[in-house]
């Protein structure tokens, strides 16, 4: 009982990252359409900017719609007036999605607790009628039409086209793969490490040498430039940046996806995403009011899974484990029993 | 923005000078003056215990030395620069490192990590860095290892600091601060809620640092106080009243008045 464990981690290319890939893999394999597994990896790394702060640093932000809404409005902008490419669309949107999320987060995170949430929702509530008003540019109510989905492109050379499903859900793979990637390195990162133990504790944080102001507004910018990405991949899956992408709703699902999926853990998000838009996919044909049993569902994981579905699965396993390591030492006294 | 710029090696203080130093510290709450013009000198390599009745005000002076507090007036000197004004994060980096009186761990992370958040806080911004793996900041490892040996915690290091008992918890809230290799270690309280069997270990533990680095602490328990500390400032209404050697303060008549009398 008394060795000294080793704080070995698995290297971020294995272990979660692997089964990640295998979800990635599959997919469109399982699901109905590869439209579908598009929307959920889209959605996922919504939610896997959503965790970094909700579930790393302890921040409940409702401004994750801004940055969804951003990336989606800038994107589309630019690939519309100025025909930018999709490297150049992308940039942008996560450029304007980091730069809107440093601004809010500059202002939110002055106040902590009730404060914070507060003013993250005034801010939602003020970009969406921003975004309403302006409707020469965002097209109001409407939302803005044709948005385009320009091919993968080096230097003028078109290398692959995306208007297929199939192909746009692989470079959509390949970027959430990436995200992924880099995601398990910032937790793992002294950065990361430095966001648990705000959570954990703020006081003690700045007490032992952290400016947590620096520390949360970086978490801040690096979720919107994620989210900015999602939105833009949205926008170009759809073809087209609903007002909706912007409203207070969006910050809700995201935060939703990411609770009952298992804040603190980047595979939450993934099935936190996969099953919320699944779930729709499923009810919203058999029954229009399926928003309902969302709200059960948010109940149940908040009362009796704080670890959401990922959290559930983990303590599973933790179980299924616990009783072959019981089961086994009394399998070998058995067997030594017989052989005497 | 830290405005606190670094002591280079020609500045440090020697041996017997003060390390830290208060000029006419207030700290008034409305009308109430908690702190109410202090003259403190904590000299360097000394055990330093301030003690006084309920409502002297000791606390107060300690969260306007950590930074907890603004003082409404007067000026903190550390190592020669003036800090009244510099963030409680901001003091680290230059030396200073506190305890809490009520215990204040990452209760769900291990002791060990516990003490490499420690240690990585005196890298301040160089620790916004979240393009590297956290072990590539070997020191940080290594430090909590040392501090772990150093508080008879290694055996316990996988475990969740919350899981401690309450005594190896204060033991870890002292460690947590000497991550920070600090110059001036600043104690509130370090054996408050401590059983009677626990207690050595911590005035152990503060007498060996001793050795090795200014202790600044409030502590109520007078055995304690008598045996381990260099020097003892006895405040009272949010004055100094006295300031001496053990034995002086002691045999001080006013101490006893003020403080002494109450407990004998």
């Amino acid at each position: 009982m008394m060795t000294i464990p080793t704080t070995r981690k698995p290297s971020i290319l294995g272990g979660v990252t692997l089964i990640a890939l295998a979800a990635v893999i599959l997919m469109p394999l399982l699901l109905p359409s590869v439209t579908l597994a598009t929307e959920i990896l889209i959605f996922a790394l919504a939610a896997l900017a959503c965790n970094l702060l909700l579930g790393y640093t302890g921040l409940l932000s409702f401004g994750q719609g801004i940055f969804f809404g951003i990336g989606a409005y800038s994107s589309a902008l630019v690939m519309i007036h100025w025909q930018f490419s999709l490297f150049g669309a992308l940039t942008v949107a996560m450029t304007c999605g980091g730069a809107i999320a440093a601004l809010v987060g500059a202002l939110a995170i002055r106040r902590t607790g009730i404060y914070f949430v507060m003013l993250t929702l005034a801010f939602s509530q003020m970009v969406y009628f921003l975004a309403y008003t302006l409707s020469d540019w965002t097209g109001g109510d409407n939302g803005l039409l044709d948005v385009p989905r320009p091919p993968v492109s080096l230097g003028g050379m078109t290398l692959l086209d995306l208007t297929d499903s199939r192909a746009f859900y692989g470079f959509v793979a390949i970027l959430f793969m990436l995200i992924f990637i880099g995601a398990r390195r910032v937790i793992h990162s002294p950065f990361g490490t430095t966001l648990v133990a705000i959570r954990e504790n703020e006081n003690r944080a700045s007490a032992v040498g952290y400016d947590t102001r620096h520390f949360k507004l970086l978490a801040f910018t690096l979720s919107g430039v994620v989210t900015g990405l999602a939105g833009a991949l949205y926008a170009m899956m759809l073809n087209f940046a609903p007002l909706s992408n912007i409203e207070l709703m969006m910050s809700e699902n995201i935060l939703i996806m990411t609770i009952i999926g298992g804040s603190g853990s980047l595979l939450g998000s993934l099935l936190g995403a996969g099953s919320i838009i699944m779930l729709g996919d499923l009810l919203s044909e058999i029954w229009p009011r399926w928003m309902l049993l969302l709200g059960v569902a948010l109940i149940f994981v908040v009362l009796f899974m704080r670890g959401g579905l990922w959290g559930g699965i983990e303590a599973l396993i933790e179980r299924w484990k616990e009783r072959k390591a019981h089961q086994q030492p009394s399998a070998a006294a058995a067997r030594e029993e017989a052989g005497q | 923005m830290n405005t606190i710029t670094p002591i280079s090696n020609s500045t440090t203080v020697q041996s017997g000078e003060a390390i830290l130093s208060t000029q006419g510290l207030v700290l008034a709450y409305g009308a109430f003056r908690a702190v109410d013009g202090v003259d403190l000198q904590i000299r360097q390599g000394t055990v330093h215990t301030v003690i006084g009745p309920n409502g002297a005000g000791k606390t107060s002076l300690f969260h306007c030395l950590t930074g907890e507090r603004r003082p409404s007036a007067g000026r903190i000197l550390f190592g020669g620069h003036d800090v009244t004004r510099s963030s409680a994060h901001g003091r680290v980096g230059i030396g200073m490192a506190r305890s809490f009186q009520i215990t204040s761990l990452f209760q769900n992370l291990s002791v060990r990590e516990n003490l490499r958040l420690a240690s990585q806080g005196r890298d301040g911004h160089r620790a916004l860095t979240f393009w590297r793996a956290e072990e590539s900041k070997r020191c940080h490892l290594d430090q909590a290892d040392e501090v772990l040996e150093r508080l008879q915690l290694t055996a316990r290091a996988g475990v969740p600091a919350g899981d401690l008992s309450h005594g190896q918890q204060r033991v870890l809230e002292v460690g947590m601060a000497l991550c920070g290799r600090p110059k001036l270690l600043l104690l509130d309280e370090p054996t408050s809620g401590m059983g009677i069997d626990d207690i050595p270990i911590m005035t152990n533990l503060i007498a060996e640092l001793g050795k090795e680095l200014t202790v600044m602490l409030i502590e109520h328990n007078m055995g304690i106080v008598m045996s381990i500390s260099d020097r003892i400032t006895v405040m009272h209404q949010g004055r100094i009243l006295v300031e001496g050697t053990p034995e002086q303060v002691r045999s001080d008549d006013r101490v006893r008045a003020a403080y002494l009398g109450e407990c004998a």
